[in-house]
């Protein structure tokens, strides 16, 4: 079902007799093009969600169609985390691990109420509240859990994004270093986030004001 | 004899490879992307595994399916939106997740409160879909959705502009809810306006 129109059309006038012999397109649209149609997921999956994931995956809803239908078992040969389920504390350092070993380019898709804002657990002692605290997220899908419907529209979403990327601005071919290196949160009674570790220092440096803590 | 639970097994796998392709030849050409074909194999004669080729056709979901909420208005006389919530908050305390925030609103000159919401935030990030709020909801002012394309690039909490939808939409989608509660409300109002009737 792919739809190669746009990909046909870079802004060049193609004559009439000349259409169905030649194409142009853009390096962009070629890059992208490619991309989006083989987004290759990790097989990785947390909660309840997982299961409509793999409903998703299987033979009825059929994710092949999109090029999403090698669910790899490593983050090393995948694009894509989908985490499918409620995150707890003690996951959240293993997702981060894993996003970092993810070659990019790389994608987050949060799946379900828990990975985008905490869900019915927000309030709860173990459960991270939102995944995107700690690893970036492209697409949230609400639901609890999503149907294998609604996840393949987030996935459409995703591809759609993939679509408006540049090669020119996207982050892999910049200089520097090849990819995001997340710093791995900290598993203890309240989840430590090593980026904010200087402030974290600088409240506990400072002498106790009884009236800021009063409000705080 | 060993290994017959394979065959069996096989034979079951088999039957069903063999039917999906009867049943395509039987339906040719309406099978798949036409509404017909979509509800033959919605119902319980389709046989075979098919595939639902989901964006070009989507399964008809059950009226009961549970989505993210969204609040009902009823279209007002000058065109207006005349917003069925009160404010009374009854929803937002059964809310199990505790999703639901809503700002009440007073009268600017007398400073009382006015059945009517200010701003009422869903965070469907938090909402799981349980259908509490539908069920408790005294008005019917908030209801199931059933539209699941919601996914986006942040994160989704939906104020009252994107959660109002209006009354013929909820017609639409869970038609017999909709008869259920428009006769109740009608069997409410003639029940007070007799009752009003009695006392004067």
């Amino acid at each position: 079902m792919t739809d190669n129109k746009e990909l046909n059309s870079p802004g060049y006038e193609i004559p009439e007799d000349l259409q169905h012999a030649v194409s142009i397109t853009t390096i962009d649209r070629l890059y992208n093009w490619g991309r989006r149609w083989s987004v290759w997921p990790m097989m990785f999956g947390l909660a309840c969600c997982a299961i409509e994931m793999i409903a998703a995956q299987a033979a009825r809803y059929d994710l092949a169609r999109f090029g999403m239908e090698v669910m790899r078992p490593s983050p090393r040969q995948s694009d894509l985390m989908i985490v499918a389920g409620t995150v707890t504390k003690k996951m959240i350092p293993a997702i981060v691990r894993l996003y970092n070993q993810m070659p990019e380019p790389k994608y987050v898709v949060a799946m379900g109420a828990c990975a985008s804002g905490g869900g019915p657990f927000k309030e709860g002692y173990n459960v991270v509240a939102g995944v995107d605290k700690f690893v970036p997220v492209d697409v949230y899908i609400p639901g609890c859990p999503p149907t294998p419907q609604a996840l393949t529209a987030g996935l459409m979403k995703l591809q759609e994004k993939i679509d408006k990327e540049s090669i020119r601005k996207v982050r892999w071919y910049q200089k520097g270093a090849d990819s995001v290196e997340l710093p791995i949160p900290v598993l203890g009674p309240d989840l430590m986030d090593p980026r904010r570790y200087n402030e974290i220092k600088m409240l506990a440096a400072k002498p106790a004001e009884p009236a800021t803590e009063s409000k705080a | 004899m060993y290994g017959k639970g394979i065959i069996k097994g096989l034979g079951v796998t088999l039957k069903r490879f063999a039917d999906t392709y009867l049943d395509d030849i039987q339906w040719w050409g309406r099978r798949y992307y036409k509404a017909e074909g979509i509800a033959h194999r919605s119902s319980k004669d389709t046989r075979g595994v098919f595939t639902v080729q989901y964006p070009e056709e989507k399964l008809p979901v059950p009226e009961e399916f549970r989505y993210v909420p969204f609040l009902v208005y009823d279209d007002g006389t000058d065109g207006g939106k005349e917003v069925r919530c009160t404010s009374c908050g009854i929803c937002a305390k059964v809310c199990p997740p505790q999703c639901i925030w809503i700002v009440r609103s007073n009268d600017p000159q007398t400073g009382r409160p006015i059945p009517e919401p200010t701003e009422f935030f869903i965070d469907a990030d938090i909402c799981m879909n349980c259908g509490f709020c539908a069920e408790y909801c005294p008005f019917d002012a908030i209801i199931m959705d059933h539209d699941y394309e919601i996914a986006s690039y942040q994160r989704n909490v939906f104020n009252m502009q994107q959660l109002l939808k209006p009354a013929s939409y909820y017609k639409s989608i869970r038609p017999l809810n909709y008869q259920r509660n428009d006769e109740e409300r009608r069997a409410k109002e003639a029940a007070k306006a007799a009752k009003a009737g009695a006392a004067s």
